[in-house]
């Protein structure tokens, strides 16, 4: 629109230290910038705005000469020791020590069976299945409904996929093997304080909300149970056998 | 000993589900004018799953879309993948390396038109049974989707009623086990049958008609247990003759009100 309005040498060359061009005070002044220009299109008023913060920021780095050279867009507001800024997101020394984790495992606890309450200790429910979905939603469904029913839940895990191949002997002709490959996937919920007069609802909820295809077992929780979980590890097993 | 006995099976408290206000108070007399009865509800559990509701029908077909457009491929299916870029790349470039390959491998596509076959000729049991079509309440083969019950006819004071079957409980036995001696004395020894818990379910209680009551004889409490029937062949004979299987909902055909809602109270039909 106006093709005059912002000349080249106007605009402060931000390359190691300031334009040579004046560095009075009403160079410097945006307000003094705008006057001549009273009537503006979007555009050149958003590249003035850009010219003159620009200036402002150029305003504010003299002073700080150490990032002088660099980009016109470089924010200088670094937090030096001098600085009463200094460590002002610093938080970790208000946090309690943590002390180092020692990476062993816990045995389980076992709760009294049989008292005057008539509580049962952990009991695992465990369901099995082919499907994969239906087995993940119905363990999250009794997870759920024990939530509901206020029943203490310890954890709720999944225990690895065994996979099993079924093989055809077709003898009609000739000896074909048709591949069938099934995974087979359990879940576990491990539930603690069951009463022993709720424990027969509980399991008649469960057993009424099965869905077809899976497998339903309630069982108290081993010292096997708890093993079966962990990775057996060969090497350490056979130092152990050299050294004894 | 038998006044403790059974003033602790009655001092239980009953679970939340079953009774939510029987707190019994164990007043500690010897004899007591109550005759107690122990009686088994036998159930023999679905074999089949209810149909799904509409909307229950519509969610799972939208569960199972979401889940099939998270899941990936298969092994099936990346191979049934690989074979058809394979024919593809054949039938244009008409490649003859691998024709020597290729000749004796099965496809994944024979493999699924073998499937297909396989299932078309898999043939499912009906869902409703003979039974069901000629209303065989005596069976165990009918409504084969909800719980069946046994009710059996028994002669109280002068009148036959149906009842969940009951027997007198004697002195020095637990309450469970009565309930297991009315099961053997109706339905034979060798029935597979699994308590769960030992507590009772249900009570129902009644007094008497004047005419037969007592100072000792006030009335008489009815204790319910729930066993689940294991096996469903039941080829030994019943030694009464007049036994039901029923539904929840057809209970009403048989029982007297007051003992009906009783029952009710602690019967599960999901």
């Amino acid at each position: 629109m106006y093709p005059s309005m912002t000349d080249v040498r106007d605009v402060p060359q931000w390359r190691g230290g300031l334009a040579s061009h004046g560095d009075t005070e009403d160079n410097n002044n945006p307000c003094n910038r705008l006057l001549p220009f009273p009537k503006l299109s979007l555009g050149q008023r958003s590249l003035l705005s850009h010219v003159l913060g620009l200036e402002e920021r150029a305003a504010a780095a003299r002073e700080n000469r150490l990032c002088a050279a660099g980009d016109a867009l470089l924010a200088c507001h670094r937090s030096y020791k001098s600085r009463p800024t200094h460590g002002i997101g610093k938080f970790k020394y208000l946090l309690p020590k943590e002390l180092p984790k020692r990476r062993k495992e816990k045995v389980q606890m076992k709760e009294i069976n049989a008292g005057t309450e008539y509580q049962y200790g952990d009991i695992n429910i465990q369901m099995t299945s082919y499907d994969l979905c239906l087995v993940e939603h119905f363990a999250q469904y009794v997870h759920r409904l024990c939530n509901r029913l206020s029943i203490r839940v310890n954890e709720s895990y999944a225990m690895p996929t065994k996979t099993n191949e079924v093989l055809f002997l077709e003898e009609k002709g000739s000896k074909m093997q048709l591949d069938a490959v099934l995974t087979t996937h359990q879940r576990v919920v491990q539930i603690c304080g069951l009463s022993s007069t709720f424990a027969p609802i509980l399991l008649e909820i469960i057993q009424s909300s099965q869905p077809e295809g899976v497998h339903l077992l309630m069982k108290q929780h081993t010292e096997a149970d708890f093993k079966s979980r962990l990775k057996s590890r060969p090497e350490l097993e056979e130092l152990l056998a050299e050294m004894s | 000993m038998a006044g403790h006995c059974g003033a602790r099976a009655m001092a239980a408290p009953l679970a939340r589900r079953a009774a939510g206000s029987a707190r019994w108070v164990c007043s500690a007399a010897a004899r007591r004018p109550w005759r107690l009865f122990g009686a088994m509800c036998l159930l023999r559990l679905p074999r089949i799953t209810q149909p799904l509701e509409k909307e229950e029908e519509e969610m799972a077909a939208l569960m199972e879309q979401i889940e099939l457009e998270k899941s990936l491929y298969s092994d099936h299916e990346m191979r049934k993948l690989e074979e058809e870029e394979q024919l593809k790349r054949k039938m244009e470039s008409l490649y003859d390396e691998d024709e020597a390959r290729g000749k004796t491998v099965v496809m994944a596509q024979d493999l699924e038109e073998k499937w297909e076959q396989m299932f078309l000729r898999f043939k499912a049991a009906p869902r409703i049974t003979d039974a069901d079509k000629s209303n065989d309440r005596m069976s165990l083969n009918r409504k084969l989707d909800s719980n069946l019950m046994l009710l059996v006819k028994q002669k109280i004071g002068n009148q036959e009623l149906w009842l969940l079957p009951q027997v007198e409980w004697q002195p020095g036995e637990t309450l469970r086990s009565t309930a297991e001696r009315a099961m053997a004395t109706f339905l034979g020894d060798r029935i597979q049958a699994k308590v769960l818990g030992n507590a009772p379910y249900g009570i129902y209680k009644y007094k008497f008609p004047r005419a037969i009551r007592t100072e000792n004889n006030v009335g008489a409490k009815v204790f319910f247990f729930k066993a689940f029937l294991q096996s469903s062949d039941l080829s030994q004979a019943e030694l009464k003759a007049d036994y039901l299987w029923v539904t929840k909902k057809e209970l009403g055909d048989y029982l007297k009100s007051e003992y009906l809602k009783k029952v009710n109270r602690f019967l599960l039909d999901l």
